[in-house]
């Protein structure tokens, strides 16, 4: 019995050790073949709610992206990096690591199903880049818009639903119908003043229109990848 | 006199098996003829190894033919090349001024090819010494403000994936080859003299297939023509698909083949087109779902193979209708053009792949895969040989797409239409080598 209390006690002390170690911004390098990726991550554990983290990845145009806890245990850390290094192929990139006897944060860098190992040593206390959330939308907003526009010579029809307020989750549907019907999977939704921001991280969409109420529109323009399209939605409902 | 006349009928008989052979084998230029019907001599169904492979000194786009005696290929490092098939020995080279991008065609002694220097060049086959030069109006790649969505979008910017030059075919005294001045241009086969040529609305770097005193090639105005091969004259011309907001699904980058009467034609508005090649009417279509068209479909026994280039599929297709017979699933986009070698079917794959296909089932028979892919340098292949392109394409911007592309193409991929003689395969890759596999 006095056996299973002390093992109990010096898990638990491992566990605090390591939420508290592992928690800063943390810089080094991933070497995979040919090249040398630098990677800065912070990872933050205030008030032992779970891990909050963001990357860097320098060269890539990757800046604050998250990082989300994939049930990080005891020191095993696994985070998985959202909306960036990942493609509905491949599935996202991750980072599995664990701090060493020397204070350093060791694992391996996981990407398009291959690996390679990463040593980061701390610089310094976490700056974690804190994701976009969705804000909803006014009360004007809310209902079912449509609109057409025209990419790579294809004519398309958008659909942008926004849920009444108070609807749990992110509260939009969004449709694209060109050759196929696509459901547009929807990261987050915003409104600044006139301005309504639709986003899909996985789709790499994003309508951004002013909303006008005299015109009864939202007149943007809708993006994907590199491309970009004007669209004028109009309430259906 | 009667064994005179027997003799004679015997030699008529045997001078026509010898022209019959020819033809079921020749592939002394791109697509083998100048109908390019891709049709090769029988591929090994299994793979047993390299033969040998040549170095040059910087990626081969072109794609190797033979006169039965060398190969004659282009290099991006400015050279013509003959090697000796048999040994991979060097036997000449001829420097140009720019990247050889095209497939050369050998015909009476003389291997043509042409240049981003402009100049189109006839060489002595056993000597590679100049017979005659030819000045274009100038080479240049197809660009547009904007295109593929890249930015500043308001800034002309040159289309990267146009890596082939136009390559020549040789027909009725006559080599037939596109530009990127816009010219279809029409030179005496023996003294280099301008017959005629046809201007297009941009640049032409298909190849023209010709057939029944007509020459068939597309430009990237977004028009497929039909011209004259005695006048220069257009006979018709077909439109296909605009994209006037990124430019990126227009042009006829693919060079088509002719058969039983219909042209087959890809295009980058992701459609497969059958023509009526008399008239120019669309017989039918098949549309790739965005995938552009680049390869030049081949065509067997009533069917159309060919491949796209982003859903990196393989097809084939019924050619009196288009309706699909049977669709594989490859790893990454193909440029290369399939290759009808017996019962087999060959075409290389930009992850830097050979692929050998059976005829009928279209199921993978066996591949190949450069070292250059085998090491994977940067992760720009995904562990199961896909492009990876988060670890490539990482910016719109500035010159990162240029350098995104030459990293994604350095990776050993095969433009290469390859080539099959006496049971070995020819090819060449982005890694500067020539590989004769067997």
């Amino acid at each position: 019995m006095l056996r299973l209390v002390a093992t109990i006690l010096l898990a638990g002390a491992a566990l605090c050790q390591a939420a508290e170690s592992a928690a800063g911004r943390w810089e080094g390098v991933v070497q995979i073949p040919g090249n040398e990726l630098r990677l800065v991550v912070d990872l933050s554990d205030e008030g032992g709610k779970g891990w909050t983290g963001s990357i860097i990845v320098p060269g890539f145009g990757i800046k604050g992206a998250e990082l989300v806890d994939q049930h990080s245990r005891g020191g095993d850390l696994m985070f998985e990096i959202k909306g960036a290094l990942g493609n509905p192929r491949a599935g996202h990139a991750q980072l599995k690591a664990r701090l060493t006897s020397d204070g350093h944060l060791a694992g391996d860098f996981m990407q398009g199903g291959n690996t390679a190992p990463f040593i980061l040593a701390k610089t310094g206390p976490p700056q974690v880049d804190l994701p976009l959330r969705s804000t909803g939308v006014a009360k004007e907003v809310e209902g079912e818009w449509k609109g057409d526009y025209e990419m790579m010579g294809y004519a398309r029809h958008a659909t942008i639903k926004f849920a009444v307020r108070g609807t749990e989750g992110v509260p939009v549907e969004f449709t694209i119908v060109g050759k196929k019907t696509n459901n547009v999977p929807v990261s987050f939704v915003t409104q600044e003043g006139d301005f309504v921001t639709v986003k899909s991280e996985e789709f790499g969409i994003t309508f951004e229109g002013r909303f006008s109420k005299e015109a009864g529109e939202i007149k943007g323009t809708l993006s994907q990848g590199p491309m970009e399209a004007p669209l004028v939605l109009r309430k259906t409902s | 006199m009667k064994r005179f006349w027997v003799g004679i009928f015997r030699l008529a008989i045997g001078l026509g098996a010898i022209a019959v052979a020819l033809s079921a084998h020749s592939q002394s230029m791109f697509r083998s003829d100048p109908a390019h019907s891709g049709k090769s001599a029988q591929a090994p169904r299994q793979f047993h190894g390299v033969k040998w492979k040549f170095p040059t000194g910087d990626r081969i786009m072109s794609s190797p033919v033979s006169d039965n005696k060398f190969l004659y290929f282009g290099g991006d490092d400015g050279n013509i090349y003959a090697v000796d098939s048999e040994t991979g020995r060097q036997i000449w080279k001829r420097t140009t001024g720019g990247p050889v991008a095209c497939t050369p065609a050998v015909a009476n002694g003389t291997v043509y090819a042409t240049s981003y220097d402009g100049k189109f060049y006839a060489l002595n086959a056993q000597t590679g010494a100049i017979k005659w030069k030819f000045a274009t109006e100038g080479e240049r790649r197809f660009e547009a403000k904007g295109i593929h969505g890249l930015q500043p979008k308001n800034q002309t910017i040159a289309d990267q994936f146009d890596v082939y030059l136009s390559s020549p075919v040789v027909a009725n005294g006559a080599v037939f080859f596109g530009s990127g001045d816009g010219n279809l241009y029409a030179l005496d086969a023996a003294s280099g003299e301008l017959k005629w040529k046809f201007k297009a609305g941009d640049v032409i770097h298909a190849s023209p297939a010709y057939a029944d005193g007509v020459v068939f090639v597309g430009s990237w105005d977004s028009y497929f023509y039909a011209i004259d091969a005695a006048t220069g004259k257009e006979k018709w011309k077909f439109h296909g698909g605009e994209d006037p907001l990124i430019h990126n699904q227009v042009g006829f980058q693919s060079s088509a083949t002719v058969s039983n009467g219909v042209v087959y034609v890809g295009c980058r508005d992701s459609n497969l087109y059958a023509l009526d090649a008399a008239t120019g009417k669309e017989k039918w279509k098949f549309f790739n779902e965005l995938s552009w068209v680049i390869v030049s479909p081949a065509v067997v026994d009533g069917k159309v193979v060919f491949a796209t280039s982003d859903s990196s599929l393989f097809h084939v297709v019924d050619a009196a209708t288009g309706k699909s017979l049977l669709k594989q699933q490859d790893k990454a986009y193909m440029f290369s053009s399939p290759v009808i070698a017996g019962d087999v079917v060959l075409i290389g794959v930009l992850n830097g792949t050979l692929q050998a296909r059976d005829l009928k089932s279209a199921e993978p028979l066996w591949d190949f895969q450069t070292e250059t892919s085998k090491q994977n340098k940067g992760w720009i292949l995904t562990a199961d040989r896909k492009f990876n392109e988060p670890m490539f394409f990482t910016s719109p911007w500035r010159e990162a797409p240029t350098v995104a592309v030459d990293r994604q193409f350095n990776i050993g991929a095969i433009f290469s239409t390859p080539l099959v003689m006496n049971g070995v395969v020819y090819f060449g890759s982005t890694d500067g080598n020539l590989y004769a596999i067997d």
